[in-house]
């Protein structure tokens, strides 16, 4: 009888924790819109995940606000001064997750983006894969620049800047 | 005298080729930036020959054009010419994005002026000076 209630009770947490996964080198976070374009590096966090037990996750993961790569020195800079990112006073740009949820093949990830001097809650859709190391996450969502008060409205870089993500994980 | 331009240019351009090579080493060891995807060894050496060639058309048609003024005009065109020519390294995106990207003008900005330090340093040997216009 004692046994059994363990087994249950054992069973019953593996139902509340989801697995913990480690980000692995050789992830992507980029970025696009029409005039400018690149890559953060400086990605790290928690990632909660069970395949089975989407509820159970859970995201809380953080970016290096300077690592920003655009391939040009000059707009590196532009883009980490006041005007933009202003690194200075706003080094982190962070996500956490209220709730994922299955959604057709893959998931739907909601959660706080805090990008700049915004903190705003977006919505998005992702993917895992398993791989022979680990796992693959993979999602793309879209932001209004205008929304996190980054950079002055109009110009040359578009309004809409659209984020590509692609984590691999290990256990 | 086209034919010695153009030697000159050939010339001139190998040897600003043989210094981008050899700046680049250095600046690649200096700094630890590998540029060399970009800007390799043959890309250096086509690049400063084919500076080395546009300068001798150059050249050739000024001195054709405009006689004695023509060297003048000449000497003009190509230094402004390799000080536009620096918004190109200035300007340029790497894409994908590589590490240290700022570090890409200060290696390619003094490779913009080799052929015209080739062509001025060696013409001697290759051209007359023209006659100062009266």
């Amino acid at each position: 009888m004692k046994f059994i209630a363990m087994v249950l009770l054992a069973g019953s947490a593996y139902a509340f924790f989801a697995q913990n996964w480690q980000i692995a080198e050789g992830y992507n976070i980029g970025f696009s819109s029409d005039d400018a374009a690149g890559v953060f590096k400086g990605f790290k966090g928690t990632i909660a995940f069970d395949e089975q037990n989407p509820a159970a996750s859970k995201f809380e993961v953080t970016i290096d606000a300077a690592t920003i790569n655009t391939g040009n020195g000059l707009q590196n800079k532009h883009a980490k001064s006041d005007e933009w990112f202003d690194v200075a006073k706003y080094p982190q740009i962070s996500f956490k997750s209220k709730s994922i949820t299955k959604a057709g093949s893959g998931y739907q990830v909601t959660g706080d983006l805090n990008l700049h001097v915004v903190t705003k809650s977006i919505s998005f859709p992702f993917t895992f894969a398993k791989t022979p190391t680990g796992g693959l996450f993979k999602g793309a969502f879209t932001v209004n620049r205008n929304d996190y008060k980054l950079g002055k409205p109009g110009g040359d870089v578009g309004e809409s800047i659209k984020v590509d993500l692609s984590v691999p994980v290990t256990k | 005298m086209f034919k010695k331009a153009l030697l000159l240019g050939i010339v001139s351009g190998l040897l600003a080729g043989v210094a981008g090579v050899v700046y680049a080493k250095v600046y690649y060891s200096a700094n630890e930036a590998d540029f060399s995807k970009v800007a390799g060894t043959v890309r250096i050496v086509a690049a400063s020959l084919f500076g080395g060639v546009l300068a001798a058309i150059g050249y050739a048609v000024l001195d054709k054009l405009l006689k004695a003024k023509g060297e003048i005009v000449f000497n003009l065109v190509f230094t402004i010419i390799s000080f536009a020519s620096l918004l190109l390294p200035i300007g340029h995106r790497f894409s994908p994005p590589i590490d240290t990207p700022e570090l890409f003008p200060g290696m390619v900005i003094p490779m913009h002026f080799f052929p015209a330090l080739g062509w001025y340093t060696l013409k001697p040997l290759f051209l007359k000076s023209a006659k100062t216009p009266s």
